[in-house]
């Protein structure tokens, strides 16, 4: 079970991360899949600033749950995700933004941290 | 007396009515006699990849009654020489400087990483030479530019920094003629500008009717002030993909289903019959040239429908500007255009011999594009010509585009307007690309900066005033002892007077310079290395002083343009994300050995 969970978790982490350093590398790749379009100046430093930060401090923040099983690294990711999916209920009902699909995404992995740092945590 | 009074009132009263007339008369005699006649309109016409016998004119079966028109009322040229490809032709066209010293030296899309390292091997035209634009619209002129730029996108690069005022520009070397699509992958998207503004094209584009209808927008859009204009109509006809009008490819059909070999005899023969090559003129069979005999009835067919597709697209381009030479006559601006028609290169021979295999279907299929034999030409579909029929648009020279031979340099020049004295002549002198940026700076009354403008240095031109050829005051601008030299990518020529000397390596070439006389054999078939061997040693010497003066850079060992091609392809498209794999490998690097070590302990 903690093999699976390993395994799962790290495979997350990774694809996390690499959505990262798209955003550092290829910002112009990864932004329409976000429905975003690249801006300049000020704009385009917040939004490749802001967008690698977030996924690069995901998946680094559980791989060092995997690795050191300290579950509050499980914790952060699970309520950075979870606050995402809460943003954009927001901006859907408020802002007359689009009900993006991601938000099943964001909570199947949020909970699944959940449960990760319950099979993969180590107690102090 | 009284009466004599009176006679001599009346006199002085006729002569104080009559003064002032007389002044005014004097006045307006004056300034009809000195006021400078209207300068000449220029249209500077660059077709893409046209082989030397494509239009009637020149020896074709094609249908170009309006450039055959223009040839009838003009000065055709049977030795007219431009680059062997695409950007540095347009670099010396549009500069009248060497294309290694205007930054140019090749396309930057077939440049080795070992030449680029040098700032004169960027493929973007250099700060350092000036554009027939900028001193055009320096002295009054508009200046616009509808077609295919390729000369640099970045920043100062683009035409509308490079003196042309209106502009829509497509920047990379090549573009799909029905909407914004790459044709390779070494581009995301089809990179077309508007007055430096990234430009989405209409949904209703196709390439050569878009190009004239900018252009007439353009040259209305100022014609009230009466100040002369410059457009300069670089088309996308006949560059990969060829594409065409489905009424146009039906012209074509079983036009060419007797093969390239009928093909290319039949035009060499025209060409003689028109007078454009000597009566004896004799051709080499290029090795690329594959037998006709041996094709099946399907791949006939298919290679029939491949060349259909071609005339069509060269013939949809004639329509094309036949619209904007009437349009000149309807808006009372031909009488006062100069008119000039030409091609960057010669015919294009890259298309695959055998486009429905495999290999060759990577590439169009991985654009989307499909290859079926019914909508060949049309929106969607990947159209080439084979090297063998590339032979035959080339007759009867030899080689093609990417070649030094006289296939790939000498191509179509047509200039027809005011001061053309020679309507429906030929001329045999012989002429070069870097002459028509000073021929139309001549006709403009322009002069050219020497060795500085607007206080930086630049490169003078090198070319020669065509004008006295143009109103027949002479037969040639170039005598015995001036010497022309070119280098593609290791490929080179030297002309000098009647011959040319030759180098061709790679597949195609021997690695030994050639010496031919390309006015009595345009077809190079005749070596002329031995029997004359202190000329051969003289145009040798003439040669590596040329490529020493334009500072010509050797390429790297087992250099070929189409491996090049497919390197920087390659590199492009794997560069990203081999480096997306790199830094996230870094980044997993210290948990993975965490992990290690952790595991070990327990």
């Amino acid at each position: 079970m903690k093999r699976v969970f390993s395994f799962v978790v790290s495979l997350l982490a990774v694809l996390f991360i690499v959505m990262g350093v798209r955003w550092l590398i290829a910002p112009d790749g990864i932004a329409p899949e976000f429905g975003l379009i690249l801006g300049d100046g000020l704009g385009l430093s917040s939004q490749i600033g802001d967008m690698s930060g977030y996924f690069l401090f995901l998946g680094i923040s559980m791989l060092l749950g995997v690795v050191t099983g300290h579950r509050p690294w499980f914790y952060a990711a699970a309520i950075l995700l979870s606050l995402t999916a809460v943003g954009r209920t927001i901006a859907w009902l408020i802002h007359d933004a689009a009900l993006a699909s991601q938000i099943r995404s964001e909570i199947v992995i949020a909970v699944l941290l959940l449960i990760a740092s319950r099979v993969l945590g180590e107690d102090d | 007396m009284p009466f004599r009074h009176l006679f001599f009132l009346l006199v002085l009263t006729a002569l104080s009515n009559a003064l002032p007339t007389a002044a005014e008369s004097a006045d307006s005699v004056s300034a009809s006699s000195f006021a400078a006649p209207k300068r000449p309109n220029i249209v500077l016409v660059l077709a893409d990849d046209l082989g030397f016998s494509d239009l009637g004119s020149y020896g074709g079966e094609i249908n170009t009654p309006n450039l055959d028109a223009i040839a009838e009322e003009g000065l055709r040229f049977s030795n007219y020489h431009t680059a062997a490809n695409c950007a540095p032709a347009r670099a010396m066209l549009l500069t009248g400087v060497d294309a290694h010293l205007a930054g140019v030296p090749n396309i930057p899309e077939m440049l080795p990483p070992e030449l680029q390292q040098y700032e004169h091997y960027q493929g973007v035209l250099g700060d350092n030479v000036v554009t027939v634009a900028t001193l055009l619209e320096d002295a009054g002129y508009h200046t616009y530019l509808a077609g295919k730029w390729h000369l640099g996108a970045g920043p100062g690069k683009l035409p509308s920094q490079r003196g042309f005022e209106r502009t829509v520009a497509l920047a990379d070397s090549g573009a799909d003629n029905w909407e914004q699509r790459p044709y390779i992958p070494l581009y995301d998207k089809a990179n077309w500008y508007a007055d430096g503004e990234p430009y989405q094209l209409p949904d209703d584009f196709y390439s050569s009717r878009f190009l004239v209808d900018k252009t007439i927008e353009f040259i209305d859009g100022n014609l009230a002030d009466g100040e002369p204009f410059f457009a300069y109509l670089p088309l996308q006809a006949v560059h990969i993909p060829v594409q065409a009008p489905q009424t146009y490819i039906d012209r074509y059909r079983g036009v060419y289903q007797e093969g390239w070999d009928v093909l290319r005899e039949a035009r060499r023969s025209r060409s003689i019959e028109l007078g454009l090559v000597p009566p004896d003129t004799d051709m080499v069979r290029m090795s690329t040239t594959d037998d006709w005999s041996v094709l099946s009835d399907e791949q006939r067919r298919y290679e029939s429908k491949r060349m259909a597709v071609y005339g069509a697209m060269v013939e949809a381009m004639d329509h094309h500007l036949g619209r904007l030479f009437d349009h000149l006559k309807s808006v009372d601006e031909y009488d006062n255009t100069l008119i000039i028609f030409t091609s960057d290169n010669g015919a294009e021979a890259s298309g695959s011999a055998d486009p429905l295999s495999f290999a060759a279907r990577q590439v169009p299929t991985s654009l989307g594009y499909n290859l079926d034999y019914e909508s060949l030409g049309l929106k969607g579909s990947y159209n080439t010509i084979s090297p063998s029929f590339a032979s035959a648009a080339a007759s009867p020279l030899s080689l093609f585009k990417f070649y030094a031979g006289e296939g790939g340099m000498r191509v179509p020049l047509i200039i027809t307007g005011p001061s053309v004295s020679k309507a429906g002549e030929i001329s045999h002198a012989f002429s070069f690309v870097t002459d028509i940026t000073p021929t139309l700076l001549s006709f403009a009354g322009v002069t050219a900066p020497n060795d500085r403008y607007r206080g930086r240095a630049v490169e003078a031109v090198i070319g020669k005033d065509l004008t006295p050829l143009i109103t027949g005051e002479v037969d040639r601008v170039y005598n015995e002892t001036d010497s022309i030299g070119y280098e593609l990518a290791g490929h080179a020529a030297l002309f000098q007077g009647d011959y040319k000397l030759l180098f061709t390596r790679g597949a195609l070439g021997d690695g030994h310079w050639h010496l031919y006389d390309i006015v009595r054999d345009p077809g190079e078939t005749l070596d002329l290395a031995q029997e004359q061997p202190a000329r051969m040693q003289a145009m040798l010497s003439a040669y590596q002083r040329y490529a020493r003066e334009n500072k010509v850079l050797e390429v790297p060992e087992g250099y070929s343009h189409t491996k090049q091609l497919l390197i920087n392809v390659v590199y492009h498209q794997f560069k990203t994300p081999a480096l997306i794999a790199m830094l996230t490998a870094l980044i997993l690097l210290p948990f993975w050995v965490a992990y290690r070590m952790k595991k070990r302990s327990t």
